[in-house]
C-alpha cells in the first residue's frame, strides 16, 4: 500500500527547546493511528507543523505525492487535511449550522454542492440536531467537540487530525464520540490520526499508535505491543504521571 | 418569506420617506442637510462592511473619503473629466490605496492595521498642506462642476447611490462572502484550518469598502463644489464609526439609520450653541449605555420579529 501521508526527519525547536525531534513515520489511507505522550511530548506542535500552523526547521511531509513544507494552512487544508484543535476554536457570534457550513467553505465555490443540506446532515450525524439555530457559544463543552469534528468533516478531508477529542467529556459522551469516529471511518475510508490521554476508549479505537516523548518516537505498534513496551512503561509510570493507573488499566 | 417581505416592506418605505420628505417639507436647508445625512450613510455603509463584519476597526476611513474626493477635485478641475468620469476614477484611486495599505497590514495580527489606516490618513492630510502648490493646500480644489444642477436632483441622485450601495453591501454580506468574513470575525485560525484563504478575504473586503468610500468622497466633492484637506481628518472616521455603532455594528443597513440620525441631531442641536457638542455627546454616550448593540438594528429586528408572532 502507498503511504497517504510520508512524513521524515521533521524537526522544531522553540528556543532551547527541541519540540519535536527527528520525527518520521507514514501512514496508509483509511488507517486510525493514533498518538501517545505526556504532556508536553510535542504532540500538538507535530499537528500544528502537519498543518502548516508553525513552520518546521527542517524534514519534510509529503501528502498524497505533494510536499507541504512552506504550504500556508489553508492550502493544505484545501489538500485535503482537516484538524481540530485542543481547546475547541469555534466561530463564536455564529449559529451552530453556520460553523459547519464555514467548515466546507474553503472549497471552490463549484465544487461545494450544497453546504446547507450537508451541513444538517453532519450535524444530525454528530447528534446536534434540534440545535442548528443556537449560537454556538451556548453550546455545552461536549456538545462544542461534537461541533468541531463536524465543522472539520464539512471540508470533505481525506486526513482527518483529532486533538484530545475525549478531553472534558464523560465516559457516555466518549463512547458516542468514538462510535462517531469509528463510523465516518468505516463509511468514507477516511483516514484518522487521534491525540488522547484517555486510554481506555483510545486503545479500542486505534489501529497502530506512535509513542511520543520530549519530540522523540519512543515506540510505535500495535495498542497492545505499545502498553507493554518498556520507554513507554517509563515515560508513564516512571514520572509518576497521572495517566499511569489509566495505562495500566487499559493494559 | 415572511420575514423577508417584511424587510423589503422596510426597506422600500424607507425609501419612499427619503424621497418624500424634501417634497413635504421642501427648502434648500433640509435638502442639504438630507444630501450630506445620505453621504455619510454611504461611508457608514463601507465601513461597516470590512470593519464590521471581520471585527477590523479601521481607523481612518477619511483617507478613502479624502482620496475620492481629491480624485475627482482633480480630474474635474485640471482636465476637466465630468462627474461620471471622475466618479469611477475615485473608486479606483481609493482601491489603490486600500491594496497598498491591506497588503502589508492586513495579514499581520494586532493593532497594525487599524494604525495603518490612521496613519496614512494624517499622512495625507499633511501631503496636501507640503505639496500646496498641486493641492491648493488649505484652501484644496475649488470650482469643481455639479454633478447634477438641481440641489432636489442631486439629493436624490445621492439616495440613489446610498441604496445601490447598501443593496449590493447588504447582498454580499448575507451571502456566503459574509458568512466568511464572520468567521474571520470569529476565529482566524479555525478559518485557515477550513481551507479559507483569510488574508484574501480580509484584503478584497477592504477593498470593496475603500471604492465605496472614495464614490462617497467623491459624490461629496461634486456636492460641495470643493475639496479640503479637512476631509481627511481623524474626526471625521471618527464620526463614522460612531454612526456604526448607533446604528448596529455588521448589520448593513443599520448604520445608514445611524449616519441619518447623527446628522440630523447635529442639525438640531445647532441651536444650542456652544452647548452643542456637550449635548450631542451626552446623547451619544447615553444611547451607547443603554444600547450597547446599537439603535436602529435591533430595534428593527424586534419589530420584525413582533410582526412575525402576529402574524
Ligand atoms: N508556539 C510555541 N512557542 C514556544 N513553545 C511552544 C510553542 N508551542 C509549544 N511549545 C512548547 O513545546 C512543547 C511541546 O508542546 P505541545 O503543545 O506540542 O505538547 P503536547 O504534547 O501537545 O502536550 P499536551 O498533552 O499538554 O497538549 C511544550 O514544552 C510547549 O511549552
Ligand atoms: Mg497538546
Amino acid at each position: 500500500m502507498s503511504a497517504l501521508l510520508e512524513v521524515s526527519a521533521l524537526n522544531k525547536h522553540f528556543g532551547g527547546l527541541h519540540a519535536v525531534k527527528d520525527v518520521s513515520f507514514s501512514m496508509a489511507a483509511a488507517e486510525i493511528v493514533g498518538i501517545l505522550g505526556p504532556n508536553g511530548a510535542g504532540k500538538t506542535t507535530l499537528y500544528n507543523l502537519l498543518t502548516g500552523f508553525i513552520p518546521a526547521d527542517s524534514g519534510s511531509i509529503v501528502f498524497n505525492g505533494r510536499t507541504l513544507r512552506g504550504l500556508a494552512p489553508y492550502r493544505i487544508a484545501g489538500l485535503g487535511i482537516s484538524r481540530t484543535f485542543q481547546l475547541c476554536r469555534p466561530f463564536v457570534g455564529m449559529t451552530v449550522l453556520e460553523n459547519v457550513i464555514v467548515g466546507g467553505l474553503g472549497a471552490q465555490a463549484g465544487e461545494r454542492g450544497d453546504l446547507e443540506a450537508r451541513a444538517l446532515a453532519l450535524l444530525e450525524k454528530v447528534g446536534l440536531s434540534g440545535k442548528e439555530q443556537l449560537l454556538v457559544e451556548l453550546l455545552s463543552y461536549g456538545d462544542q467537540r461534537r461541533l468541531e469534528i463536524a465543522r472539520a468533516l464539512a471540508a470533505r478531508p481525506a486526513l482527518l487530525l483529532l486533538d484530545e477529542p475525549f478531553a472534558g467529556l464523560g465516559s457516555g459522551e466518549i463512547t458516542d464520540l468514538s462510535a462517531l469516529i469509528r463510523s465516518v471511518h468505516a463509511e468514507q475510508g477516511l483516514t484518522v490520526m487521534l491525540i488522547e490521554h484517555k486510554l481506555h476508549e483510545f486503545m479500542r479505537l486505534v489501529g497502530r499508535v506512535i509513542a511520543l516523548d520530549f519530540g522523540e518516537i519512543i515506540a510505535e505498534g500495535s495498542p497492545e505491543e505499545i502498553v507493554r513496551h518498556p520507554k513507554v512503561i517509563e515515560a508513564y509510570i516512571g514520572r509518576g504521571d497521572e495517566q499511569a493507573e489509566e495505562q495500566a488499566d487499559a493494559a | 418569506m415572511f420575514g423577508k417581505r417584511i424587510d423589503y416592506a422596510g426597506a422600500v418605505g424607507f425609501i419612499v420617506f427619503m424621497a418624500a420628505l424634501p417634497l413635504v417639507f421642501g427648502g434648500n436647508y433640509l435638502i442639504g442637510v438630507l444630501t450630506v445625512s445620505v453621504i455619510y450613510g454611504i461611508w457608514a455603509v463601507s465601513w461597516d462592511f470590512m470593519s464590521g463584519l471581520t471585527g477590523r476597526e479601521n481607523f481612518g476611513h477619511s483617507l478613502f473619503i479624502g482620496v475620492g474626493a481629491y480624485t475627482a477635485g482633480f480630474l474635474n478641475t485640471a482636465f476637466g473629466f465630468g462627474g461620471w468620469w471622475s466618479l469611477p476614477a475615485a473608486m479606483v484611486m481609493a482601491m489603490l490605496f486600500a491594496v497598498i495599505i491591506g497588503l502589508p497590514t492586513l495579514r499581520l495580527k494586532g493593532p497594525y492595521f487599524a494604525l495603518a489606516m490612521l496613519s496614512g490618513a494624517v499622512i495625507m492630510q499633511r501631503l496636501m498642506l507640503i505639496f500646496w502648490e498641486q493641492t491648493g493646500g488649505e484652501e484644496g480644489i475649488n470650482g469643481i462642476e455639479p454633478l447634477i444642477r438641481s440641489q432636489l436632483g442631486f439629493y436624490y441622485f445621492a439616495l440613489a447611490a446610498l441604496v445601490l450601495v447598501t443593496a449590493l453591501l447588504l447582498a454580499l454580506a448575507r451571502s456566503h462572502w459574509g458568512l466568511i468574513l464572520r468567521a474571520i470575525r470569529g476565529d482566524e485560525a479555525t478559518c485557515q484550518a477550513a481551507g479559507i484563504n483569510v488574508t484574501f478575504y480580509k484584503i478584497a473586503s477592504l477593498v470593496i469598502s475603500a471604492a465605496f468610500a472614495g464614490a462617497g468622497g467623491a459624490i461629496y466633492a461634486h456636492y460641495q463644489l470643493q475639496v479640503s484637506p479637512q476631509l481627511f481628518a481623524v474626526v471625521t472616521s471618527i464620526t463614522i464609526i460612531t454612526m456604526v455603532y448607533v446604528g448596529g455594528m455588521a448589520s448593513i443597513y443599520g448604520p445608514v439609520g445611524g449616519a441619518i440620525l447623527l446628522v440630523l441631531l447635529t442639525e438640531l442641536l445647532r441651536e444650542f450653541g456652544e452647548w452643542r457638542l456637550m449635548i450631542y455627546s451626552c446623547t451619544l454616550i447615553l444611547i451607547l449605555f443603554f444600547v450597547p448593540h446599537g439603535l436602529i438594528a435591533p430595534t428593527w429586528r424586534r419589530f420584525r420579529s413582533k410582526l412575525r408572532r402576529a402574524q
